[in-house]
């Protein structure tokens, strides 16, 4: 637990007169994704700490390398937890990374991502300014919402050092039910189901099985599972066999590509039909999340990411269009005129 | 109607050329229903008010205003509470209204794409027959627009659960200063890059017009139910809410209103308001039969537990819309008590409320002038009424002190000057005392990225560096 805020603006400051690159490592359990850039390494591991913590507010305050693991752990303590449910990575992964990256568990769809939690952060910029930007409160409208910016951005705006997160209740219930159908009848259902009145946290389909997840009060969920069921033939999971399989589907573990393999990610409308991309794939998020293994490119026409393996010198997020591009480079002006942090990780042209 | 420069001259014949007669307007007697929203303290006639009907005719003006450097606000129904779109002096104000159409309402994935000139509450009629409605619900929607909630980064009643107009945004389609069309977000939850699409929620169109949205639409509930508990002091009510949230309920909505709104509310809509409680909340719960059951038994417990001396619990539809009406009459409620109001929107950590009513107990007080509180209790979003009368001199102005001594309370308990309302003109002076001025270049730099010429909804929002540097020397002078 150490607040290295001063050290890391000092870095940046240093960076910045001499003109040199950085590169913002937390635990460096990400580095498989976006880019591959060499610049000079900016380490927040240390940075770490829960700074306020209050239950009855739903806030936890934390510096930017404390790790997931150890918020879900203090959260635990007072039957709380992340909203967004963020993959941990082999218990490494941080915060600020986890913003940074915009990671979502498999309840994304129902409990947002993590801009929908997040509630305000500190950031250094490429001025080695220190800055404040939304806050501890549920609502906070002044200023422009440069906090949920930074979710996608890859540290491209600057160096995030503290975030605060609006937490919710743990579940007091939670049940998988698995229907063994098809990934073209699982593509039908889901959208329904998941848009129905139901405590749904999780809808994914794998190897011919369709797991859904109930979470909330136990009467409601029992009574969502009868219901289901009734529509459906399927079964109940065994609760550790289930915990396991929604936890491999957060970690991003089902498919890991190996060799010359590369794990494809799309998200879209979830009622794209199951042709949309071809190959056998894990179906995330009631349909708005498909990951396919393929060595090439599996549909020229879809905004894939090129999630994991492959060629990390390469563009590996869709192709964006002109303006949205024009805006990106000049915000990233705006944060980062000398063009210090990450550049090239999203983009090669960011 | 303010004095025409050269470019302007240029720039309204450009604009003769393209529109309909009935879509330009620039006498004083038709742009005045134009020259405030719903901050009536503030007016201002613009030059020249243009209504148009397609998108071209929205980039085209825009492009001219850009070439010929003049100001542009955009506008909805003008229902804001901050004067975010009170028109420019010198520039063009530009209504979206007639931009009224529900393009498309997918049952199946449960989302919607609007033009931005529909109605809140329009959107939530029209997704009736599906089962589904949309959850930002701010006070004016029956009026209010969804490309003003875009810009607002509106909440409501409900968003404790359901969120802001951000949390429930998939697409935004928004034309730049420069005349172009560009989109953000996507048919997919989560697009690569940094996130525009957020960015522009609560922007107080001050990077783009909205002239397309997409959001997320969501199923009814099955069962509604509604309770209200009086309590005999404002602390315990207070508490109470910490205490619900603290224990793990998220309700639909939980509001509290004080005495002076209690009272003024129940001589308005009559609901049955216990009249000598000190403090009243109302929560709303939602879900399944039995999700709501389980939780209506926590409830009650807890605001029994934390001293409520009344609590009702509504038996049908009928009495939830009662309890609901008083809550919803309380500024009209409030209207009729008093000549002119002036409605405040600070959040504090849930934890401050009793503390910050003490302080604008006092503070009401100092300024001699009664202050009426209802607000979001769930989300510590704050309502005070400062209730005044603008035909006695000077008496606006100290509404407006008392106000500002208000928000600044609110910055200093941890919280914000504007929950849901914007900052838009009215809370200027209040933008330096929350941010630094570090913070404040990054926002002004931030909105070069999109504006350069600086000539959407300027002046409002993010105070200049002039501005900033008057405010500074003022109060550490």
């Amino acid at each position: 637990m150490a607040d290295l805020t001063a050290q890391l603006r000092e870095q940046v400051q240093q960076a910045k007169s001499e003109q040199i690159p950085l590169q913002i490592i937390g635990a460096n359990s990400k580095s498989h994704l976006g880019r591959s850039v060499i610049a000079m390494p900016i380490n927040t591991a240390e940075h770490t700490g829960i700074i306020s913590y209050s239950p009855t507010e739903l806030v936890i305050r934390a510096r930017s390398g404390t790790k997931i693991s150890d918020l879900n752990l203090a959260l635990a303590e007072h039957d709380q937890r992340l909203p967004f449910d963020p993959p941990q990575y082999q218990m490494q992964g941080t915060i600020g990374g986890t913003v940074a990256t915009n990671q979502s568990g498999p309840a994304r769809p129902w409990f947002g991502a993590v801009k929908d939690s997040l509630l305000g952060l500190g950031l250094i910029n490429g001025y080695a300014q220190e800055m404040n930007f939304g806050g501890q409160v549920m609502k906070n409208v002044a200023g422009f919402d440069i906090t949920r910016l930074q979710c996608g951005a890859m540290g491209a705006l600057g160096l995030i050092t503290e975030v605060s997160i609006k937490v919710l209740p743990m579940f007091k219930a939670s049940l998988t039910l698995v229907f063994e159908i098809d990934q073209a009848a699982a593509l039908e259902i889901m959208p329904a189901w998941s848009n129905q009145n139901l405590p749904i946290t999780g809808i994914c389909h794998w190897q011919g099985m369709q797991y859904v997840r109930l979470q909330g009060g136990q009467s409601g969920v029992d009574e969502a599972a009868s219901g289901l069921l009734k529509q459906l033939p399927g079964a109940l999971l065994d609760a550790t066999l289930a915990k396991e399989f929604w936890r491999q589907v957060r970690e991003q573990e089902l498919l890991q590509p190996h060799g010359s393999q590369v794990l494809w990610r799309w998200t879209g409308a979830a009622d794209a039909s199951a042709e949309a991309l071809p190959g056998a794939q894990l179906i995330n998020w009631a349909g708005a999340e498909r990951w396919v293994l393929a060595e090439d490119r599996p549909a020229d026409n879809m905004a894939l990411v090129q999630y994991q393996g492959g060629d990390r010198q390469a563009e590996v997020n869709p192709a964006m269009d002109t303006h949205n591009r024009a805006l990106q480079i000049r915000l990233k002006h705006a944060f980062d005129p000398h063009g210090l942090f990450n550049v090239g990780r999203s983009y090669a042209w960011l | 109607m303010g004095q025409p420069t050269p470019n302007f001259v240029d720039l309204i014949s450009a604009l003769q050329a393209m529109l309909p007669v009935a879509s330009l307007l620039v006498d004083d007697e038709n742009q005045r229903p134009f020259e405030c929203d719903g901050l009536a303290v503030y007016q201002q006639l613009p030059l020249v008010t243009v209504i148009p009907e397609t998108l071209l005719q929205v980039q085209e003006i825009l492009r001219l205003c850009c070439l010929h450097k003049v100001p542009l606000v955009p506008r909805g129904a003008g229902t804001g509470l901050c004067a975010g779109a009170m028109p420019h002096a010198h520039g063009v104000l530009l209504v979206m209204t007639k931009f009224d159409k529900i393009l498309h309402i997918n049952e199946r994935t449960a989302e919607a794409t609007v033009q931005p000139g529909v109605r809140n509450l329009a959107l939530s009629e029209a997704s009736e027959p599906y089962g589904l409605y949309y959850a930002p619900d701010p006070s004016s929607q029956i009026a209010c627009t969804i490309g003003g909630n875009v810009a607002e980064n509106s909440g409501g009643v409900h968003c404790l659960k359901y969120g802001l107009t951000v949390n429930n945004l998939l697409q935004v389609s928004m034309v730049t200063i420069e005349g172009e069309l560009v989109t953000f977000g996507g048919d997919g939850l989560d697009a690569a890059g940094m996130d525009l699409l957020s960015l522009v929620a609560g922007s107080e169109g001050l990077l783009g017009v909205v002239v397309e949205i997409k959001v997320k639409l969501l199923p009814r509930a099955p069962r509604v139910q509604v309770l209200m508990a009086a309590y005999s002091n404002v602390t315990a009510a207070g508490d109470a809410v910490a205490a619900l949230i603290g224990q793990g309920i998220i309700p639909a909505g939980l509001e509290m209103m004080d005495h002076l709104a209690i009272k003024a509310a129940e001589d308005f809509v009559k609901v049955g308001y216990p009249i000598d409680a000190q403090a009243l909340l109302i929560c709303e719960l939602d879900g399944t039969d039995a999700e709501v059951e389980e939780q209506l038994q926590t409830v009650s417990q807890c605001f029994t537990d934390y001293g409520a001396y009344q609590i009702r619990v509504a038996k049908d539809d009928q009495e939830a819309a009662a309890l609901w009406q008083g809550r919803k009459a309380a500024f009209p409620a409030v209207g009729r008590i008093s000549p002119d109001y002036y409605c405040m929107d600070g959040t504090i950590p849930r934890g401050q409320v009793a503390h910050v009513l003490t302080r604008i107990s006092e503070l009401s007080q100092h300024y001699g002038l009664a202050v009426a509180n209802v607000f979001h209790a769930g989300d510590g979003n704050l309502h005070p009424l400062i209730l005044f009368d603008a035909s006695i001199d000077g008496q606006l102005a100290q509404a407006e002190a008392l106000g500002g001594d208000i928000l600044t309370l609110c910055v200093d308990v941890g919280g914000t000057i504007t929950g849901e309302h914007g900052v838009g003109l009215e809370k200027m002076p209040q933008m330096p005392y929350q941010f630094s001025d570090a913070e404040l270049a990054q926002f002004r730099r931030l909105k070069a990225a999109f504006d350069p010429y600086e000539l959407l909804n300027p002046g409002k929002g993010i105070p200049t560096l002039k501005y900033c540097q008057e405010y500074r020397s003022l109060h550490n002078g």
